[in-house]
């Protein structure tokens, strides 16, 4: 299925492609592949600068709070990126709180609006994927790795050099290419900040809406360009780290060493920097949502309207919301583990092409995969186009892969003997399925439902493309409000957008601590 | 092909021990008989029960893995249960097994502990127990004792054997270890590249191997290639070079034959001063070139020309009979004792 709707994106594209004649939408089609490509990767650039220090420091030395660090780093991929780039306008638009502060710095700063304002919010939402893949790279490099550099000649910071930072490499590239991808999809920020410059996703979901239903065909064009762009980094990760397998066998914990004085200082503000300035437009939004709006002005009084509008009005919303994000973790987890268990533990051919087809919904950015479907269920026996049911296999299809990823990398570490000494104890290999392998992978198949769940409910991409009358979600209100300007609203929205996202953390933090209690 | 045309037939209650490296195909054997892997081409009977045709878990074998595969998110208790609530045992008889098997492996009171407050040793009885528990008809043993410190293995083989033998059930046991085979077993398969080298007691294998490679992988060997000389006053001679050493009499000999000897290092012995040699020993001169003393016994290493260096072990560990580095020896090894292969390894 997820092959006849990419293979239905690219009969659209070249297709039609080839009847358009306008050489000028040519152009602009080259200048939004250019943007994008640009603006993702200076964002992966920036990311790894920003990210790659603080996962040293906060692996290597004794910073104080580090679990607090860690958890506050996730916060920015739990929530909407256009939300994140709407507060930052804010703040630092044309007519921001603090656009004239900085001015008065003497800082030649126009406004947040622009191609470095759009990189600048993707490096800020998207860099905990760098963050926690390189510490969990440092965290597994053997401490004897590095003691036995030091023993051979070379001083600490060459021994970092040349012993731990190539180990860690692969970690790093793996954060950084969902950065890429994730930056290189996204709708809302561009949409927001990017002052109507051509950006790839924005620009499809133009077409699509102006040429509604007859002929989507110029973004499928672009569409196409998306996903070769997106297929080609990820197969040049593939290959690359194909070619660099590190197994280690991490005996002990690396050494973590002391910082005294000013570097302690320096290094935990740094830390804390990084981590907290992501989080502001957040706040933002939290305290105006508290605030008395009327349409685009807000005013410094506490009240609680905007709840009391959300409520009562856009009820449906925040229930479809739930349910869809419900429903589709639910499908992923049903089609994803079996998948994950099947490619981990009984390797062939078919487990290789497998692997690689589940990998390709990654691929295909969000209002893409809207427009195709709705034009594949459009007509014909299953006719889907504007019941829920669409929504949910849209995420469905965007998330099964992360957990059929992250099942088969938990079931990579679970020793088969268990299952085999399962079955020779009398078990049936379905019951031992159940009664071992799952119950093994009871706590990461919860905490990867639990993050399916969080990043499904502040998805827009493609249920903007998707949605209808009846089945419209927060994160559209959300969008909707800020479009029209009614800032209040649109807060409120993202505050129990928040909240609800942070409750369902929380649980899986405290599950997870319990569970590895008492597993090996 | 990792087993190529392997047949073995073992006694009901015999301790039988698969032994050879790494990759000789021992443990592919053994998972074969447990139904982990599908055999290309023969059958396996248990009596005359046709077994390669069932799947594992109605085998009723009983495997215990080398590293252990305790159940981690289950108590002591519930993993040696775990069979049994899967072969419908009543609950009241459940309980009575437990119990006994538990206190056959020495593991009472320690019920309700999870396995990661359990040490190595103590999560190798869990998998002995549970798979006794079962009672069932073939015990099936992979390398249980190779993550174990040195003292453990020694300790814990012995319990093993006597626990088997106790019970009376037929156990296949595979380890790469020779001198745990050679303590423990009924019989030995020696193994090497799939294919199984030779099948005999433990005191058959090593004083009568049947090929170069089995004597060379039980104990030490000494292998020295040595092309036959011809007979003279009475005594068959080979050489390696130019040291002369005696064959014991072998029919089919001819002079010109390349053929391996082996000596086994405690059957060499110093010529110490006053001491008279048999006349059924052969006299070499050497030069000690190594010396490992090891408390009970000395190894010394005896250069008897370039090609030839032989190890000898000896039980001289008076402090005044101990021989140096660089000193001149004597040795001599009875004639007789001395083992010889032909090139195509039949001896």
């Amino acid at each position: 299925m997820v092959f006849t709707g990419s293979l239905q994106t690219s009969e659209g594209g070249p297709y039609t492609a080839k009847n358009f004649q306008k050489f000028s939408m040519y152009r602009t089609y080259w200048q939004s592949l250019g943007n994008s490509v640009g603006v993702s990767l200076a964002a992966s650039l920036l990311t790894i600068i920003m990210a790659v220090p603080l996962a040293f420091l906060v692996a290597r030395y004794n910073i104080p709070g580090k679990p607090f660090i860690i958890a506050l780093s996730t916060i920015p991929l739990m929530v909407p990126s256009f939300l994140a780039a709407f507060s930052w306008i804010l703040l630092l638009g044309r007519a921001g709180l603090l656009t004239p502060i900085i001015r008065s710095l003497g800082i030649p700063f126009e406004s947040i609006y622009g191609h470095g304002g759009v990189a600048a919010i993707f490096t800020m939402q998207f860099f905990p994927y760098v963050f926690l893949m390189t510490l969990s790279g440092f965290n597994a490099v053997d401490e004897s790795v590095e003691e036995a550099g030091r023993s051979l000649g070379t001083g600490p910071f060459k021994t970092f050099l040349k012993v731990s930072m190539p180990l860690v490499l692969p970690s790093i590239l793996s954060g950084t290419l969902l950065v890429f991808m994730t930056a290189i999809e996204n709708f809302g920020v561009p949409m927001i900040i990017g002052e109507q410059k051509p950006y790839l996703a924005v620009q499809a979901y133009m077409e699509f809406t102006s040429e509604v239903g007859e002929h989507p065909g110029m973004s499928f064009a672009l569409s196409v360009i998306l996903i070769l762009v997106t297929m080609t980094s990820l197969m040049a990760q593939r290959y690359y780290l194909r070619k660099r397998n590190f197994i280690q066998s991490a005996r002990g914990r690396p050494l973590v060493r002391e910082l005294k004085g000013l570097s302690y200082y320096l290094a935990t503000g740094y830390c804390y920097l990084v981590v907290i300035v992501p989080l502001i437009p957040f706040l933002v939004a939290m305290t105006v949502s508290f605030m008395e709006t009327r349409g685009p002005v807000i005013y410094p009084r506490f009240s609680l309207q905007n709840y009391i509008y959300a409520f009562s009005h856009a009820a449906r919303p925040i229930f479809n919301t739930y349910f869809l994000a419900t429903m589709a973790t639910l499908a992923s987890l049903l089609i994803g583990v079996p998948t994950a268990y099947i490619l981990t533990r009984r390797r062939s051919i078919v487990g290789d092409a497998l692997d690689l087809s589940i990998m390709l919904p990654f691929t295909i950015a969000g209002t893409v995969l809207g427009i195709a479907l709705i034009v594949m269920f459009n007509t014909g026996i299953l006719v889907l186009t504007g019941t829920w049911m669409i929504l949910a296999l849209s995420y469905t299809i965007r998330k099964m892969p992360f957990i059929a990823r992250s099942s088969s990398s938990i079931l990579y570490q679970l020793d088969p003997a268990l299952e085999e000494a399962s079955v020779s104890l009398g078990v049936p290999p379905m019951k031992t399925f159940f009664k071992i392998t799952i119950r093994l992978m009871a706590a990461g198949i919860m905490s990867g439902a639990i993050l399916t769940w969080i990043t499904t409910i502040s998805e827009l991409s493609s249920t903007i493309v998707l949605q209808t009358p009846g089945w419209s979600t927060i994160t559209v209100e959300m969008f909707n409000g800020i479009i029209s300007d009614e800032m209040g609203l649109a807060k409120a929205f993202a505050t129990i957008l928040i909240v609800t996202a942070i409750v369902p953390l929380l649980i899986m933090m405290k599950f997870i601590k319990e569970e590895r209690a008492s597993l090996f | 092909m990792a087993v190529n045309n392997v047949s073995l037939e073992i006694e009901k209650g015999e301790f039988f021990t698969l032994l050879g490296p790494s990759g000789c195909g021992k443990t592919t054997l053994l998972r074969c008989v447990a139904g982990f892997v599908d055999i290309q081409q023969g059958q396996i009977f248990f009596g005359d029960r046709r077994m390669d045709t069932i799947p594992t878990h109605r085998r009723g074998v009983g495997m215990v893995f080398q590293n252990y595969a305790v159940f981690p998110h289950l108590s002591v208790q519930d993993n040696v249960k775990y069979g049994l609530k899967a072969h419908n045992v009543p609950a009241a008889e459940q309980v009575k097994r437990v119990k006994k098997v538990l206190s056959m492996v020495h593991m009472e009171g320690l019920e309700e502990r999870l396995p990661n407050q359990l040490s190595g040793g103590q999560l190798q009885r869990v998998a002995i127990a549970r798979v006794l528990a079962i009672e069932p008809e073939v015990l099936l043993m992979d390398e249980p004792l190779s993550n174990l410190d040195a003292k453990l293995r020694v300790e814990t083989r012995g319990e093993i054997r006597a626990l088997q033998q106790s019970l009376g059930i037929t156990t296949i046991y595979v380890t790469h270890d020779q001198e745990e085979a050679l303590s423990i077993s009924d019989r030995i398969a020696v193994m090497n590249q799939g294919v199984v080298c030779q099948v005999a007691r433990p005191w058959e294998i090593y004083s009568a191997p049947k090929d170069a490679f089995v004597a060379g992988f039980i104990g030490a060997a000494n292998l020295i290639p040595v092309e036959v000389a011809g007979a003279r006053e009475g005594v068959l001679i080979g050489s390696c070079g130019q040291v002369s050493l005696a064959l014991p009499p072998q029919d089919g000999l001819e002079p010109g034959e390349q053929i391996k000897m082996a000596l086994r290092p405690e059957l060499i012995q110093i010529l110490y001063q006053g001491e008279t040699i048999p006349p059924t020993h052969w006299i070499l001169a050497g030069r000690v070139t190594r010396v490992e003393y090891l408390g009970n016994m000395i190894k010394y290493e005896v250069s008897v020309a370039d090609r030839v260096k032989l190890m000898v072990l000896s039980y001289h560990t008076d402090p005044s009979q101990l021989r140096k580095l660089g000193e001149e020896v004597r040795i001599h090894y009875p004639i007789n004792r001395a083992m010889l292969f032909q090139e195509d390894q039949k001896a």
